[in-house]
């Protein structure tokens, strides 16, 4: 059965409130196509998670569709911080949960299991488990090892209500293929409750049942399946392209203050209709195709 | 004395001293990266170096600007996942070694990545943890790499990331946490950490600076032993193989 639907049609899936796990990191594989159509449906009040927080959680906070980020610390690599994301925790406006990388991990992995916590020797003795315990004491507890008697820190999983994942190749049911590493994403896709695949091509289901090894989502978990080459523009999809110097430096400099912020957006994203007259404005096929990979070096 | 090399590469060449063959290293990127390379093309050819998101060994030839550049991944052995590396790898105990680096350290070596306050309470949200703390509490010893500067070694810190020796003595154990941070390598001394109270310990002070140069420039007194030596001076060898073959294009040390 083909799952296969456009963007918009994909995101309408979404209610306002949900809880979104976005496959981002940094400055790379951003679910970015996803975060710019969220803002053009208006959809507000997501929760946001990830291991390391990344630009797709960056523009959707500073866009105003975030109450909630649970999220492992995270910037732009040297272009900079995530100054929506810090400005939403100074001023109070977004509520952030921040753990480590590998104890939000560890959350999505008990998920993706269906155990009910997970052990982990993180976080134990920091300001960060401090302030997890202020805000959401649920989240965390301590057990005993049933076996040795051992204290042990554990997490509660999370469970998202959609995994948003971007991907180079997946067939029209949502078997997909990730190139290069993929952080948390497996772990994502498989504790969320269902998962959007975004992918720069679809390819015949012969072409996956080559290399099934490769496959590290399964379509069962798939509920959506949407073609937007580009869609990480401006982070970078390893084998594909290249992340784009020039645009994230405009959108840095644009989140320096709310108001610098709200015009970028208005410029590029609610005044384009769909992603392609956001590649348009960007600077069209000239210039996406200046950012292609190079077959060896993967970037 | 004239210097023929820059306290930056004295500081990789100190890193690389703390590493040995079969060791298994987790770095971040700048001095950790040259310091392994070193190390591994030096006297630890058997080293496996791990970056958190899920890279064993790369091999870069282009500077990236963070662990989220391709650039930084390749020709590696491994590309998986954080559960991979920073699971598998380091919480199960097998990281010998891991760099952090930070924006504030205390005497015990509690590391701030996450936030800058004042005394009105007031702060700036920085970058947080990324596998800093689960490198801090799951890795068997650590090393900070940090400039050094009154206003990042500090008496007291805004914010404990990723927790060293906590407030001394056994205060880590207690926590339930093993290992703890083993040296600070800034780019005018190498601390080691005392055994009983586990406060920072200067143990040796780069040539070119004076003991007052060194704790003129920090917020606390660290404990002092009675003989500190010079800390020796990168060879002839190890400074050809950072220029020339490690870091010619000036990608990870300015």
């Amino acid at each position: 059965m083909s799952k296969v639907t456009t963007l918009a049609e994909a995101v309408k899936t979404i209610p306002d409130g949900s809880h979104v796990a976005l496959s981002g990191f940094a400055i790379t594989r951003c679910a970015m196509a996803f975060a710019r159509e969220v803002v053009r449906q208006g959809i507000k009040d997501l929760t946001i998670s990830q291991c390391v927080g990344a630009m797709d959680a960056d523009l959707l906070v500073g866009a105003g569709a975030v109450t909630r980020l649970i999220y492992g610390g995270g910037s732009l690599d040297r272009f900079g911080r995530l100054a929506c994301v810090n400005r939403g925790i100074e001023d109070g406006s977004l509520a952030a949960e921040e753990y480590s990388s590998l104890s939000v991990a560890f959350r999505y992995l008990a998920g993706s299991l269906g155990l009910p916590f997970i052990p982990i020797r993180s976080l134990q003795g920091s300001d960060l488990l401090n302030r997890i315990n202020e805000r959401s004491g649920s989240d965390v507890a301590c057990v005993n090892d049933p076996f040795s008697g051992e204290r042990w820190l554990s997490l509660k999983p999370l469970l998202p209500d959609v995994s948003i994942v971007q991907v180079q190749l997946a067939d029209e049911n949502g078997n997909a293929w990730i190139m290069g590493p993929r952080w948390d994403n497996v772990e994502q896709v498989k504790a969320s409750k269902r998962t959007i695949v975004i992918t720069e091509h679809i390819v015949p289901a012969d072409f996956i049942r080559r290399e099934p090894e490769r496959t590290v989502i399964p379509g069962l978990q798939v509920s959506h399946v949407v073609e937007q080459p580009f869609s990480a523009h401006p982070t970078s999809v390893y084998s594909e392209y290249d992340y784009d110097s020039e645009m994230i430096e405009k959108y840095v400099n644009a989140s320096v203050s709310h108001e610098a912020f709200s015009a970028f957006v208005k410029e590029f994203i609610t005044n384009t209709k769909d992603e392609w007259e956001y590649l348009e404005k960007v600077g069209g096929i000239q210039h996406l195709n200046s950012l292609r990979a190079d077959p060896i070096l993967g970037y | 004395m004239i210097l023929d090399y820059s306290p930056s590469e004295l500081m990789a060449v100190s890193g690389a001293r703390e590493l040995q063959d079969h060791q298994v290293v987790a770095v971040g990127l700048g001095l950790p990266v040259v310091a392994s390379f070193l190390a591994k093309q030096t006297h630890a050819p058997n080293m496996t170096m791990l970056f958190e998101l899920g890279v064993i060994d790369p091999e870069p030839v282009d500077c990236g600007v963070g662990l989220a550049d391709p650039r930084v991944w390749y020709r590696a052995s491994v590309l998986s996942s954080f559960v991979d590396i920073l699971g598998t790898v380091l919480h199960k105990g097998l990281v010998d070694v891991g760099f952090l680096g930070g924006l504030e350290t205390d005497q015990y070596g509690n590391l701030n990545t996450t936030l800058l306050g004042d005394s009105h309470g007031t702060f700036r949200h920085m970058v947080g943890s990324g596998g800093a703390n689960d490198i801090a509490s799951c890795a068997k010893s650590t090393v900070i790499i940090m400039r050094h500067e009154a206003r990042k070694l500090k008496k007291s810190i805004s914010f404990n990331t990723s927790p060293g020796y906590l407030s001394g003595g056994n205060s880590r154990e207690q926590a339930g946490l093993r290992g703890g941070p083993k040296r600070v390598i800034t780019d005018k001394a190498i601390f080691g950490f005392h055994p009983e109270t586990r406060q920072m310990m200067l143990l040796s002070i780069h040539p070119g600076n004076t003991k007052e140069d060194v704790l003129n420039t920090m917020g606390f007194l660290p404990a002092l032993p009675e003989n500190i030596p010079f800390t020796e001076p990168p060879t002839q060898e190890q400074l050809r193989l950072i220029r020339e073959v490690i870091d010619p294009k000036h990608m990870y040390m300015g």
